[in-house]
This record gives structure tokens, C-alpha cells and sequence, in this order.
């Protein structure tokens, strides 16, 4: 079976623009959760909190003539996969263009501008839409702006599975690249959710928390939301060796499933399903795993089923593994979540740093496993879990290990 | 039984399509098998239906009882101005 490796990454977050940032910020345990700053939130209960991206001048990493085609789900997707391909060090200018995948994960879509033109449709009473509101709102906009600029003709497409949506298209890229069908891959997520209507959707299901994220804590009062975008670039390992490029870590594995349960409520059984079938995949048994980025939203529900299922997939070494949440820093950006949280384990596997779960106040009797509170972690990893867990009962799970 | 308990108890018996009868004040939501997405649209159907808004501080899907909701609610309909 052909071994598929990662040679590039990139992102933009609340934590920063470009990946050196946001692992700066993962490894200090900063949060990116502030008040709303986007929109004023006055109708929405309590006070909302968000991980807004700040001080992002579009301008700054993408052409002008290109901006008005560009909802911000676009823009992140294309500054997360530049940051990547860049560092990979490719060009497509060649026979690698028709050899190489696009997928890009999201759970929403282009929601700035879908909110702006029924804001004019039902509030302003104006029919005169712009033209362009259709090309900015479509899901699949991000991959095809990816493939355009990047002039990458392979297989393109969007993956949509609500909060599992990045860890999906990386399975979908991994199976293209082992079964022979392309060689390279950019591949990751993005969401550009902080919307009025996005949030107030949100908040009506009263899951939103009031304060901040607190993952397997006691008290925890539920999810913040996020924004933002990661790309990766995955080749095979005989391409990557043949060109010589730095390999940041290898794509060991994914398993999917679905709890054929309930549109909400999680279940433990779904999901250790997904984790014990990305380990089949990569060959692998669970005391070869050091660290597990968890879903970890911060909902009672998520965090102490998703220890459930630890515990059924790793029995005896479910304590000695480091289980951390990262979304209290850079927010639950559904979608993307699977691809910023892939940010925080190559660097773990990268730099022997695990970084922690924020917010933590007191042990939940539901909630017994090593969650590294407040603090990063220096500890060796050899390879770590990353879970995502959407509604609807989708659960992919992606195995990376150190580059051997 | 007051006229607001009495509504509440036909929007809970409606939602949960459960008889009215088995509905007590010291019921949770849970004890009636009202669960997850179900036990928030039985709070939007209370709220739309008083035109009110429930903070979260006031519905513990846990441990809150339906006597607990009538009093969010009898609370909330305290402040509203009487021509509203």
C-alpha cells in the first residue's frame, strides 16, 4: 500500500495567520474566544462569545481583482492553502497538475454573503441582488478557487459533513491517493460561520455557552464557535522522497461511520466505531498512540461520550494517553475543525509538545482521562488520534505518526 | 391548575405526545422521556406560544422540573408590559 505523507501546512484562525502563529499560540495556551466583534449580537440571549478571526486584511495575501468573488470562506481556504503549498515547496505547472486532488471540507457556506442579500431581500425590501452572491455562496467555491489559483486540474471537490467535514476529506484524499489516482493532494477545511443568521440558528438550539469553552470540565455550559481555514498538502512518500522534501508527518490512517442514531445527540458507540476503524486502517494498536485531539466541544453530552468511547477502543491505555481539546482556543469552527485541530497534532508529533485543554475548573466524574489542563505538555509522541464527531451521527477519525 | 400551567402542560402533552395526566409539576423533562432536540423545540413551543424569551439560567434539562418551566415562565410573563 502506498504511504502517504504531509510536506506542507497552512492556516488562519483566531490564533493567528499563518501556522508559526497559531502554534506559538497553541503552546502558550492563548484563546481566541472574545465578545462578537463582526455583528452586533443584541438579539441573541446572554452575552455571545466567539473565536473571530482579527485584523485580517484580505488585500494582504490575494489580489484585488480577485476579492469580489471571494465570500471569506474562499478567502481563509486560499490563504490556509498558499501557507501550504508554499512551504511544500510544489508547482502544478506541470505534469503533476492533472495528478493532483483538491478537497476541501465545510459545513456551512459562503454565510456573509448569503446573510447580506436576504438582509437586503427581507429587511431593505430591494430585489437587486449583486451578481456575484451565487459564485461567493456555493460550498464547493473554496476547491475551486484552490484549483484556479494553484492551476491544480485533478479531482475537485467539497466534502460536507457538518463538524466532521475536514477529517472526511482527508480520508477522500488519502483513498485517491492509495488507490492510484493521483499522487498529490491539497486537502483540509474551511468555514466562515460568525453570521448573525449562523449564530442565532445556533443559539436557538441553546448549546452555544454563555461564558467560555470548557471541555471535560465540570460546568462546562457548552460550545463557542469558531472561524478559519487549515490545508494541508499530502504525497506519497515516494514522491516526497524522490524531491526531497521535508516530511512534517505521516498519514497513517482514517476510519468513518455513522451512529444511524440521532440528529444530535451523540453516541459513544458511533464513535469509537470511527476510532477503532482508523486505527485498522493504519495497521496500527492502540498502545502506539500517545496523544488524541479530541472533538471536545464543551457540550455535557460530546465530552463525556467521547470518553465513553475512549475507553472502549483503548481499555487499559486509555489513562496513559494525553486527550486535550483545542477548541478553546481556536473555537469550534465545525467544518474546519478537523483541519485546525490537525494543526495542533502535527506540531505535537513535530515539536514534543501537546498543547492543553484551556478552561478546565474541576474534575467531572464523567469525564477521567488525562485532559492536560491549562498547560502545554512536553512529551514524546509517536502518534496521535485526531477525532471529529458532527450531527447527524458522521464520525471520521484520522491516525498521523512522526515521519519515520 | 393555573391558566399558564394548564398551557404549559397541553404544550409539553402535545410535543412529547404524551397524556396530559401523566404530566406532573415535579416532573423533569427527562423523567417524561423528553429528550436532547425534543426538550429544546418543547421550550421554543412555550416561548413562541407566550411570546416570551427563556434565559438559559432557567431551563436545566437535567434536574429542572416542569413546575421549575411555569415558574420561568410565569416570571418572564411578570415583566412583559401589559399591552405587549
Amino acid at each position: 500500500m502506498r504511504r502517504i505523507v504531509i510536506t506542507g501546512m497552512g492556516g488562519i484562525c483566531a490564533l493567528g495567520h499563518n501556522v508559526p502563529d497559531i502554534w506559538q499560540a497553541m503552546t502558550e495556551g492563548r484563546s481566541g474566544i472574545a465578545p462578537l466583534q463582526h455583528f452586533d449580537a443584541s438579539l441573541m440571549r446572554g452575552n455571545p462569545v466567539g473565536a473571530e478571526i482579527a485584523d485580517f486584511e484580505p488585500l494582504a495575501f490575494i489580489e484585488e481583482a480577485k476579492l469580489p468573488f471571494l465570500d471569506p470562506l474562499s478567502q481563509y481556504a486560499l490563504v490556509a492553502a498558499g501557507e501550504a503549498i508554499r512551504q511544500a515547496g510544489l508547482d502544478f505547472r506541470n505534469e503533476r497538475t492533472a495528478r493532483t486532488a483538491v478537497v476541501v471540507g465545510t459545513g456551512a457556506a459562503g454565510e456573509e454573503t448569503r446573510d447580506g442579500l436576504y438582509r437586503k431581500l427581507y429587511a431593505e425590501k430591494s430585489g437587486r441582488f449583486h451578481p456575484l452572491g451565487i459564485v461567493r455562496i456555493m460550498s464547493s467555491a473554496p476547491c475551486s478557487h484552490i484549483s484556479m489559483a494553484h492551476g491544480i486540474t485533478g479531482p475537485t471537490f467539497t466534502v460536507a459533513s457538518a463538524c466532521a467535514s475536514s477529517n472526511h476529506a482527508f480520508a477522500q484524499a488519502a483513498m485517491m491517493i492509495r488507490a492510484g489516482l493521483v499522487d498529490t493532494a491539497v486537502v483540509g477545511g474551511t468555514e466562515a460561520c460568525i453570521t448573525p443568521g449562523v449564530m442565532q440558528a445556533w443559539e436557538a438550539m441553546r448549546v452555544l455557552a454563555p461564558d467560555t469553552c470548557r471541555p471535560f470540565s465540570a460546568n462546562r455550559r457548552g460550545l463557542v464557535l469558531g472561524e478559519g481555514a487549515a490545508m494541508f498538502v499530502l504525497e506519497t512518500l515516494e514522491s516526497a522522497q524522490a524531491r526531497g522534501a521535508t516530511i512534517l508527518a505521516e498519514l497513517a490512517g482514517a476510519g468513518m461511520s455513522a451512529d444511524a442514531g440521532d440528529i444530535a445527540a451523540p453516541s459513544d458507540v458511533g464513535a469509537a466505531a470511527a476510532m477503532q476503524a482508523a486505527l485498522n486502517d493504519a495497521g496500527m494498536q492502540p498502545g502506539e498512540i500517545d496523544y488524541i485531539n479530541a472533538h471536545g466541544t464543551g457540550t455535557a453530552a460530546n465530552d463525556s461520550t467521547e470518553t465513553r468511547a475512549i475507553h472502549t477502543v483503548f481499555g487499559e491505555h486509555a489513562h496513559r494517553l494525553a486527550v486535550t481539546s483545542t477548541k478553546p482556543m481556536h473555537g469550534h469552527a465545525l467544518g474546519a475543525a478537523g483541519a485546525l485541530e490537525m494543526l495542533a497534532v502535527i506540531g505535537a508529533l513535530r515539536h514534543g509538545i501537546v498543547p492543553p485543554t484551556l478552561n478546565y475548573v474541576a474534575p467531572d466524574p464523567a469525564c477521567d482521562l488525562d485532559y492536560v489542563p491549562h498547560e502545554a505538555r512536553a512529551m514524546n509522541v509517536r502518534a496521535a488520534l485526531s477525532n471529529s464527531f458532527a450531527f447527524g451521527g458522521l464520525n471520521a477519525v484520522v491516525v498521523v505518526r512522526q515521519a519515520s | 391548575m393555573s391558566q399558564v400551567q394548564q398551557e404549559v402542560f397541553e404544550i409539553i402533552s402535545k410535543q412529547a405526545k404524551i397524556d396530559i395526566g401523566t404530566i406532573k409539576l415535579e416532573s423533569t423533562l427527562k423523567d417524561l422521556g423528553i429528550a436532547s432536540l425534543d426538550a429544546i423545540e418543547v421550550i421554543f413551543d412555550i416561548e413562541e406560544h407566550f411570546n416570551i424569551n427563556l434565559p438559559n439560567d432557567d431551563v436545566n434539562f437535567e434536574s429542572g422540573t416542569v413546575g421549575d418551566l411555569i415558574g420561568a415562565v410565569e416570571r418572564q410573563l411578570a415583566q412583559k408590559p401589559a399591552d405587549s
